[in-house]
């Protein structure tokens, strides 16, 4: 069991803190983002332009207000000539700075998108490294979120815009810069209202943020809940546990609502008073210039008409600030659980060039040996116990035993899938952890029991690994083991379509299909897992003919589940419990009376007898 | 809890009915929200009076209207708030509603629905589309109800000022409306886009995952990288041109409400200069022009937001108005019942008619005794279990419960008689104690632990559950503690025995559990028969022997029928399965260990 999925159950227990688990601290954002950096830093120079373009909006920004003063004074002085002038600088200014806006998003977000793009990348890499036995304690849907959903959180950082508070910050110091010249003693009658925003915002984000991080756990317990009443429907209906699961359903969906309308209230709260803090000011500029006008005449109307452009503009940014810490927030535990992954997960180890020679001399007859390997999927929970076992090249060996003896598992550590415990092995005279892992699978055919189609046509299915399949082969291929007509009886022959995962093949076809991609890809070693479904008596003759076909002049071990595939072997290998039990063929087996007998009595009987007459169970099995 | 699922049964669900019941608040949002835009239309002309004050003949006159302004922006403030927190929480408590009924109506669906409908499409309804239905009733309705009063209230101002002026400066609002719309119309497209190539990537993804072990035996890395490759560049470009669409959007609305702002600046200023316009009417003209902007930009924002939410609920409606297959029966729930079964001429299947997974089956169990439902995979048992508690919508007049029709009874009371007990072991993603005891409506007092407890001993899990880190409070499934499949068997096996019915319907409890525990088990179930009928569907021998009668089955048929000794003793199916399991439980003796096979092994 992975220490890693039960942590937070262990430490906590109770269901409550189970469903709060997801209530992530406070994530460590500096250190993060670090890590982020070497993905950004191809992406460098389009985020080094955009954060410049922002400095420079922000500059822009400053001075569009004198410009619409200089409107209002060029009116006031009866100057229709300048009054052109300005009006046409002001409507380049804002055009300007809208185009410059979109080059600056435009960058940030080719920054964004591509160095997330290369994360991605980066992440699938790694999964495709990552240690079999991960996957066997992980589900797959949690990795694939990893690489979608949290990648796209962290994305939101730049798709949103959070870095543009940056240039929200320069206009902001801008604006009180520009103020203070203008009119110092105005400006601060203007800013008196300032703490009390300061205060405002400060009181209201840590609560608004506190309603978003609820939201966000809320909602994933909704979702979650409601998933998992769709796929336990049959339990729940079983045990008339509507109206029970119905209020447990409301007490989540109640919390996710109140979260919800926290957060309304807190953000139209925040909206609302930096829109009321904006006309306060604007009164309070008007008020002290009616009083100004009392004394002397420095205040002129443009000067009001800058002011209170400059106060509109002051509080954009601030109203903006609430969403965008959130957006962080989200954007840092993305971060946070994608290098958790790549933290913990285990790579599979590299080929060692140098490997000690595993025991016995290596004749030139041997093509696969096993010497006393021990395996175990689960610590203390050995599969393979062991077990020696040596194949010839060209001999034919049958695996036979109950189900979970460790027959599979014999081949997954040929492939090198796991690594052995203890114990050597040999694939073709060379230590198997001196193979590089590719091309030490390029040795073998694979012929797994449950046949896995891509979506494609029959012929990339074939091909598999080749870019283009080559047409001519995949014909002689499939003629080889008698199934060509099989194939080219549907619309588009060789390039019929073939569904994700093989859907619109039958179990028979999909059989056929992949003892074609074994003759096809011409390994030296096949590796056949025996399909235990029923097929049909006609595509069953065809599978033993394309066995035989197939198995020609190949060294091949055989998971045998029919006795006719192990009648068609030189040497039958009986697994019991994780250890061979019992060598020979077919006769000196059964008449030893032990394990293999048994077995033929449980698989093989029955087949026996069916095949002898029994039509009527066979058809009735379809 | 318990109560919770009654009140959604009355829940209007229709969009209309939502908006109706929500009426009150509607009412009240829109009252705020005027009387937030006179506030505002009243600020502006404050403001006139205040600038004409400043620099007309009476500067000290302007503590008034400065001080009025203060007032009524507060006014703004706590109108604002409010008429959000009416609105937005009337959408929120639609959403809320509609959830509610969403599960309430598949709660009352049956296999043919989910069969139809995958569990990633019910997701993706009563998550995306729902959300649209909410932003509808919502934002939608505070948009349009606050675009209306927004426009009235500041040309007000504006025309009292200067019809030509506004004339002059409304030269670009068809134009700035229309480009917001077909923006906010592109946008949607793009983003479903976005949406849709990211699922792209995730099936591609998923698809890998799942299949490792096959890229991994094949070496197909490189190819996989590729189509990877390929999924992750048609996101990254996808997402790349609903920036471009993004973020042009500011650019043009900019561009084209910037051409209003200089054609107002040039001649309001032009007017300001001929004398026509007063200081104050220029100023009071440009703080209304310039709170009109935006909500004209959210117009087309709002109209589109309408458009998809009514597409949203078309979706949702898809779920609402499907029609249950099973349901209740007209005859009250009996005060009593016994437990006796009778199932005549017995015929069902799931799709076509053609394809019969139940052919003409007829038995009967007297209360208190018990079957054995045998056969291979396909048979038609499982399915057969599953129309004794009408889990599937059973044929009226096949199946009685003490004489009674099931269908003709309340389906409440047929479930909680007809205990049925599934083969894949689901469990929920909480506690141990709480999937056991999943019929109990208080897991945590003192008399429902005990029940736990004893029904994990029965089901031969108890010490298995104590050894797990929070023992009976430990966590399983995605989250929690992954569980083997023979525990997971166990438990529901436990959750099945909480229950007590008086029909206990087993099926294949035993698949994934070892001989030892087989029997251990077996034991239990027969205590359990003592009190109560029992089916139990297995293709155990082993299990089926301890059964009163037995009942074989091929391709949906009954072929044979009998006790145990009966069976064994004629040629047929039973008795090859008898072979073949005899044969097994030999094998699984087989010590390898054992000194004597030390020879074997060599």
């Amino acid at each position: 069991m992975s220490a890693k999925t039960t942590k937070g159950a262990k430490s906590a227990g109770t269901l409550k803190d189970f469903h709060e688990e997801e209530r992530l601290g406070q994530a460590y954002d500096a250190a993060l983002l670090r890590r982020l950096w070497p993905f950004l830093r191809p992406h460098s120079k389009y985020l080094v332009v955009s954060v410049a373009m922002v400095v420079g909006i922000a500059a822009l920004s400053l001075v569009r207000p004198i410009v619409m003063g200089n409107i209002v004074a060029s009116a006031q002085a009866s100057r229709p000539d300048d009054l052109f002038v300005h009006g046409v600088t002001l409507s380049l200014l804002v055009v300007g700075t809208q185009a410059v806006s979109f080059a600056q998003m435009y960058a940030m977000q080719i920054a964004g998108a591509r160095s997330m793009s290369d994360l991605r990348a980066h992440l699938f890499d790694f999964m495709q490294r990552l240690e079999l036995r991960y996957y066997d304690r992980t589900p797959v849907g949690r990795l694939v979120t990893r690489a979608t959903n949290d990648v796209d959180a962290v994305g939101e950082l730049f798709a949103s815009g959070v870095l543009n508070a940056i240039g929200d910050l320069v206009q902001l110091v801008g604006i009180v810069v520009m103020m203070m010249r203008l009119d110092a003693r105005m400006s601060l009658i203007a800013f008196a209202a300032l703490p009390f925003v300061g205060l405002l915002v400060w009181f209201v984000r840590g609560r608004a943020r506190e309603a978003y991080r609820d939201i966000r756990v809320k909602t994933a317990r909704l979702n979650a809940f409601l998933n998992e009443q769709v796929s336990g429907m049959s339990v729940v209906q079983a045990y008339a546990r509507e109206d029970a699961m119905a209020g447990e359903f409301d007490g989540i969906n109640t919390e996710y609502r109140d979260a919800n309308k926290r957060s309304i209230f807190y953000e139209a709260v925040l909206d609302a008073a930096i829109e009321m803090v904006g006309t306060v000011c604007i009164a309070s500029v008007l008020w002290w210039a009616g009083l100004q006008r009392l004394g002397d005449a420095r205040i002129t109307f443009p000067l009001v008409v800058v002011f209170t452009q400059y106060i509109k503009q002051f509080f954009e940014p601030v109203s903006l600030l609430a969403q965008r810490y959130t957006i962080l927030q989200s954007a840092m535990s993305g971060a946070e659980r994608i290098f958790k992954l790549l933290d913990d997960g285990e790579l599979e180890v590299e080929a060692a060039p140098a490997a000690r020679e595993g025991g016995a001399p290596v004749s030139a007859e041997e093509a696969l040996a096993l010497e006393d390997v021990t395996f175990s999927y689960k610590k203390g929970v050995p599969v393979l116990r062991d077990v020696s076992l040596h194949v010839e090249k060209g001999e034919r060996v049958a695996l036979v035993g109950a189900t979970g003896a460790g027959k599979t598992t014999v081949t997954s550590l040929l492939l090198r899938l796991y690594e052995i415990e203890a114990g050597h092995a040999r694939v073709l005279g060379k230590d198997l952890r001196a193979w590089d892992r590719r091309e030490l699978r390029e040795q073998f055919s694979v012929v797994p029991q449950d046949v896995f189609l891509f979506a494609g046509t029959v012929a990339s299915n074939v091909a598999m690994s080749d870019e283009t399949p080559d047409l001519s082969k995949v014909e002689r291929a499939l003629a080889r083991i008698g199934a060509l007509d099989v194939f080219l009886r549907r619309p588009g022959g060789l390039e019929a379509r073939v569904d994700e995962r093989g859907a619109n093949f039958s179990a028979g076809e999909r059989q056929l299909l992949a003892f074609a991609r074994a003759l096809y890809r011409d390994a030296p070693v096949l590796v056949l897992d025996e399909a235990t479904a029923s097929i049909d008596s006609d595509t069953e003759a065809r599978l033993q003919a394309a066995l035989e076909a197939v198995m020609e002049g190949r060294t091949s071990i055989v998971i045998a589940h029919r006795l006719s595939t192990i009648r068609a072997a030189d040497r039958i290998v009986v697994f019991h419990r994780g250890r061979v039990v019992e060598t020979g063929n077919h006769e000196e087996l059964l008449a030893k009376d032990g394990v293999y007998a048994k077995l033929h009595r449980l698989q093989f009987a029955l087949e026996a007898e069916r095949a002898a007459g029994g039509e009527s169970v066979a058809a009735a099995a379809v | 809890m318990g109560g919770g699922g009654g009140p959604a049964r009355d829940l209007p669900i229709t969009l209309g009915g939502q908006f109706m019941r929500h009426m009150p608040r509607y009412v009240a949002g829109t009252v705020v929200l005027a009387v937030f835009q006179l506030s505002l239309n009243r600020i502006d002309w404050l403001s006139k009076a205040a600038i004409d004050d400043v620099f007309g003949a009476a500067p000290e006159q302007v503590t008034g209207p400065a001080f009025w302004i203060l007032v009524l922006a507060a006014v703004a403030f706590v109108a604002r708030v409010s008429s959000r927190w009416f609105i937005f929480n009337a959408g929120r408590d639609a959403e809320y509603e509609l959830r509610a009924l969403l599960l309430h109506r598949l709660h009352r669906l049956g296999t043919a629905f989910y069969r139809k409908m995958s569990a990633g499409e019910i997701m993706s309804r009563s998550t995306g589309d729902l959300q649209q239905v909410r932003l509808l009733l919502g934002f939608g309705v505070l948009n349009v109800v606050n675009v209306l009063f927004a426009f009235a209230s500041a040309l007000q101002v504006m025309v009292a000022v200067s019809g030509k002026l506004t004339l002059v400066s409304f030269v670009m609002l068809p134009l700035l409306i229309a480009t917001t719309r077909s923006f906010s119309k592109q946008l949607f497209a793009k983003t479903r886009a976005n949406q849709e190539t990211l699922g792209k990537l995730s099936d591609v993804l998923q698809t890998n995952l799942a299949g490792v072990r096959v890229v991994r035996s094949f070496a197909l890395e490189r190819r996989e990288r590729q189509r990877f490759d390929r999924a992750n560049e048609s996101y990254l470009e996808a997402s790349l041109a609903l920036a471009r669409l993004r973020g042009l959007m500011g650019p043009m609305v900019g561009a084209t409400s910037a051409v209003g702002v200089l054609a107002f600046f040039w001649y309001g200023a032009t007017l300001l200069l001929r004398g026509e316009l007063s200081r104050g009417d220029f100023f009071a003209f440009w703080l209304a022009y310039g709170r009109m902007m935006w909500p004209m930009v959210a117009l087309g924002f709002a109209l589109s937001i309408v458009q998809r939410g009514r597409a949203g609920y078309a979706r949702l409606k898809e779920v609402f108005d499907a029609e249950p297959e099973v349901v209740d029966g007209p005859s009250p729930a009996p005060a009593r019942i016994d437990g006796a079964i009778t199932v005549k001429h017995l015929s069902f299947a799931y799709e076509k008619p053609s394809h019969t997974v139940v052919d003409d089956v007829s038995f009967e169990v007297p209360a208190g005794r018990s079957i054995a439902l045998v056969g291979r995979t396909g048979s038609g048992k499982s399915t057969i279990a599953m129309l004794l508690a009408r889990l599937l919508p059973t044929p009226k007049g096949t199946v009685f419960v003490d004489g009674e029709d099931v269908c003709q009874l309340p389906l409440s009371a047929v479930r909680e008689n007809v205990g049925y007990a599934q083969q894949d072991a689901f469990l929920f993603s909480t506690t141990v104690a709480r999937n056991i005891g999943l019929c109990l409506d208080d897991c945590d007092a003192e008399p429902s632990i005990v029940r736990i407890r004893d029904a994990a001993r029965e089901a031969q899990v108890l010490e298995e559950a104590l050894s797990l880190p929070d023992q009976f409070d430990t966590v399983v499934g995605e989250r929690g503690v992954q569980l083997s499949g023979g525990q997971k068997q166990r438990i529901a096996l436990a959750r099945a025995l909480v229950r007590e019915p008086k029909v206990l319907v087993l099926d294949d409890p035993l698949s994934a559990v070892d001989a030892k525990t087989e029997a251990a088990i077996l034991d239990a179930i027969e205590r359990q028969a003592k009190a109560r009928t029992v089916v139990l569907v297995t293709h155990r021998v082993a299990a089926a022997s301890r059964c009163d009668h037995i009942l074989v089955l091929d391709g949906g048929k009954v072929i044979d029928q009998g006790t145990h000794e009966e069976l064994v003793a004629r040629p047929g199916l039973y008795a090859s399965f008898a072979e073949e399991q005899s044969a097994a439980t030999e094998l699984e003796a087989i010590d390898v260990d054992a000194p004597g096979h030390a020879e074997v092994v060599a």
